[in-house]
């Protein structure tokens, strides 16, 4: 576009303009390294070539015909007679990007401002770049609240309703929305074997176990031992097999579990949640009880690494007088 | 004018140095320059050694040196009892207190509800299929027996319940089935020895079983003998001494086989009291004529240096013919089937099949020795007091493989690298085992309601709570059971 050719042309237009003390100071900045390169307009980094699908159509001037404009006029007096139109209508601001992102949204909006629009909470959930990540994007100072605007006007766009969605609004949203999205990534529906195994796999602390479970009388068989060779406390066993007793299946299914790794606190709590996974296999509608006795949501909590300066996590030294 | 008097200190100093070079040897090097400047007030004993005074007055310790208190610890020590010393004052307890306290077995909980419709155990229902999946009740005579054996175990849970009563389940009909067959053989045939080994999970009830086997036994009349710990039998914490005459050298524990002979007579009273011996036993000790077999225990017992000879001579008198059936069991059985705590004369240990007892009992388990009138020897392993045994874990899984008539590639063999006790291979070679698993669930719901009854389990006894035990307990062990619903550990 003719945005990548403008600073050229600009250069070249105004190559004669040039003020000597700019020239000396670039010249004293950056020595004997690359003098065949002065630069005086812009004081930033140069830009990357950005990816612009949706800016408002907007026209540059045509490139100056010397051969017409200046009839009669040579030198400074031919300058004198151009005018200089550039591609961008936020050109003269410092860093345009963030501008002509903004303009462009409005007069988006402008155009598509009448379609039907759909409450605020019924409209798709859609996760937002954030600003730092906009600021990478385009390598611009862009304050907290014009970028606020901006995502006011984005989530304007996004209540059009669904049905009615010009492609070129969806195209616009693109650009500003993260690489994923929440919903993006679906879990394959677990299924029930020919053999009527329905496996499941849970992590706490350092542990993790995989339980099959299968319609039986109740039996438990961990690692290959049973439920009171391997978990010593009844309140271990209880936790194992947590997720059946709370729905008061434990007579129904037979439980195989693998355990790895940990303590044994650890491993049983593993047990609870790949048993319970395991069971909402054989009956989904149970996920609401499951969550209720607390075996759907993975415990996080690890143990906290040790820094140095410190005895343990967190533990200072002894104060030491002198 | 006489010269004014010099002053009497120099003079004094100078007697001290005087008398000091004359009180000590003349060797020892005198610092009379500390003598010249001690003060005389201060010690007498040795001017120039400060030791003594300090010993006589320990200097106090420099205050404001300790460093500054653990944030968030008290400095305030309000724990009682424990002296700086850390020392009791409290009188430790006599010797064999703790040990007696750890032992004791305790029959009886007066605050546990009687069951009602409990029935008791008696010779003619103890065989009997009836009784199969019920809890029944141990006659007091039979108590006092299997108590005089040391059949009951601490670790068991009996001080629960109002009196003794017990389960039986699948395991025990089967033992009695065993019973049975060995009282009455088919038309023609002799009185037949069982062995087995009982194996099984921890806490499965494998005492429990030779307990009721022991009671079963007890009450069709025969002869019970008990060695209830193995371990006592090889720790090495009773006297031994070799067998005269016996090579390879034997040993014997004569007080052990004076307890055991004590106990086999409490046991058997009324059987020994009404056999007359009728072999004629050459003692070290005199034996009255037509002596009965009480009195003939008895004589080891009063001297347990012929205790071994009166146990031979017992064993033989039991098994005359016309006797009654021998039940022989043991407790432990990984404990004798390596070397024992002892060391012979050439300070070697002592393998535990040469002690005379422990011999006694291999030879019959492993079918060298018939019982002559029928019997069953039983030996439980332990799961929780049990040193490693490798044959004695080949053996139990070679039977197992043997009774499932496993095709030979399945079944397991000896690793030739590693080292083998062949003693204890070749005397397991073919005994059989008898495995108690756990109950199932109409036994449970069986067992949890004589809990209820006997107001431990303050719960409804349902198919729910039944089956939630049960997988709780591992399928039914009948020890995680009672923990599960009872004890709550």
């Amino acid at each position: 576009m003719a945005r990548g050719e403008l600073p050229r042309n600009l250069h070249r237009a105004f190559r004669g303009l040039r003020r000597p003390q700019c020239e000396r100071a670039t010249q004293s900045l950056r020595g004997s390294l690359c003098p065949a390169a002065p630069r005086c307009l812009s004081t930033t980094a140069p830009r990357p070539a950005e990816i612009v699908e949706s800016q408002e159509n907007f026209t540059a001037a045509p490139p100056i015909d010397f051969e017409q404009q200046g009839k009669g006029f040579t030198g400074k007096r031919l300058l004198k007679t151009l005018r200089i139109v550039p591609a961008s209508p936020s050109y003269f601001s410092a860093k345009p990007t963030f501008t002509d992102d903004y303009i462009s949204l409005l007069a988006l909006l402008r155009r598509n401002a009448t379609l039907p629009t759909i409450p605020k909470a019924e409209a798709p959930k859609v996760i937002w770049k954030t600003i730092d990540q906009y600021r990478v994007m385009t390598n611009e100072p862009v304050r907290n609240m014009r970028y606020h605007n901006m995502l006011h006007l984005l989530r304007r766009l996004n209540c059009i309703h669904p049905g009615l969605m010009p492609q070129e609004v969806r195209d616009a949203m693109l650009r500003y929305k993260k690489p994923s999205q929440p919903g993006d990534i679906k879990a394959n529906p677990a299924v029930i074997d020919e053999l009527g195994r329905a496996k499941g796999v849970g992590r706490r602390k350092t542990s993790s176990a995989t339980a099959w479970v299968i319609e039986g009388e109740g039996e438990v068989l961990i690692n290959g031992k049973s439920i009171t060779s391997f978990f010593g406390r009844l309140h271990d066993r209880e936790s194992a097999v947590w997720a059946l007793k709370a729905t008061e299946r434990l007579d129904k299914y037979n439980v195989w579990g693998l355990v790895s790794g940990g303590g044994v606190t650890g491993q049983a709590e593993a047990l609870t949640l790949a048993v319970a996974k395991a069971l909402m296999v054989h009956e989904p509608a149970l996920k609401p009880a499951l969550r209720r006795a607390g075996c759907v949501t993975r415990d996080p909590r690890k143990v906290e690494r040790k820094k140095p300066g410190h005895v343990k996590s967190r533990k200072m030294p002894t104060w030491v007088k002198r | 004018m006489p010269p004014p008097p010099a002053s009497p200190w120099p003079l004094l100093q100078l007697r001290r140095v005087c008398r000091l070079s004359l009180d000590r040897p003349a060797s020892l090097p005198v610092d009379t320059r500390a003598c010249l400047f001690a003060r005389p007030q201060t010690a007498k004993t040795a001017c120039f050694s400060t030791s003594p005074a300090r010993w006589a007055n320990p200097s106090p310790k420099k205050k404001g040196l300790v460093a500054a208190p653990k944030r968030g610890t008290r400095t305030l020590n309000v724990k009682r009892g424990k002296r700086a010393s850390g020392q009791s004052t409290a009188r430790p307890p006599a010797v064999g207190e703790r040990k007696a306290q750890r032992k004791r077995v305790v029959l009886s909980n007066n605050n546990a509800l009687p069951v009602p419709g409990l029935v008791d155990l008696d010779k003619s229902n103890a065989l009997s299929d009836d009784i199969r999946g019920h809890v029944m009740g141990i006659p007091d005579l039979a108590v006092d027996a299997l108590r005089a054996v040391d059949a009951f175990k601490p670790t068991q849970g009996w001080r629960l319940f109002r009196r003794p009563a017990t389960l039986i389940r699948t395991e025990t009909a089967r033992l009695a089935g065993l019973v049975r067959d060995v009282q009455a053989p088919a038309e023609g045939q002799a009185r037949a020895t069982v062995r087995r080994i009982l194996t099984g999970d921890r806490l499965s009830g494998k005492s429990t079983l030779l307990l009721q086997g022991l009671a079963v036994a007890w009450l069709q009349g025969w002869v019970v003998v008990n060695l209830p710990e193995a371990k006592d039998l090889v720790n090495g914490h009773t006297d031994y001494a070799p067998l005269p005459g016996s090579r390879p050298a034997q040993y014997t524990q004569d007080t052990y086989t004076a307890s055991l002979l004590s106990q086999m007579v409490a046991a058997n009273s009324a059987l020994f009291a009404a056999t007359r011996v009728v072999t004629k036993p050459t003692l070290p000790v005199p034996l009255p004529a037509t002596a009965t077999l009480k009195q003939l225990a008895e004589l080891g017992i009063a001297s347990p240096e012929a205790s071994w000879p009166v146990f031979v001579a017992l064993w033989a008198e039991l098994t005359h013919p016309g006797r009654p059936p021998v039940m022989l069991t043991l407790d432990g059985l990984s404990h004798i089937m390596r070397e024992s705590d002892y060391l012979s004369a050439d300070v070697k240990p002592i393998h535990s099949h040469d002690l005379t007892l422990v011999r006694h009992f291999v030879d019959h388990l492993s079918g060298k020795v018939p019982l002559p009138n029928g019997g069953i020897v039983l030996a439980a392993t332990s799961t929780s007091n049990a040193p490693s045994s490798p044959a004695l874990d080949f053996s139990v899984l070679l039977a197992k493989a043997r009774a499932r008539n496993a095709h030979p590639s399945h079944t397991p063999t000896w690793n030739p690298y590693r080292v083998v006790d062949q003693r204890a291979m070749e005397c397991l070679a073919n005994v059989d085992t008898l495995n108690v698993s756990g109950l199932s669930k109409e036994e449970a719901r069986t067992i949890m309601e004589y809990y209820a009854q006997s107001g431990l389990l303050r719960a409804k006894v349902d198919e729910k709570l039944v089956a939630e035990k049960w997988s709780l307990a591992g399928m039914g062990n009948v020890g995680e059971l009672e923990r599960t619903s009872i004890r709550l550990v």
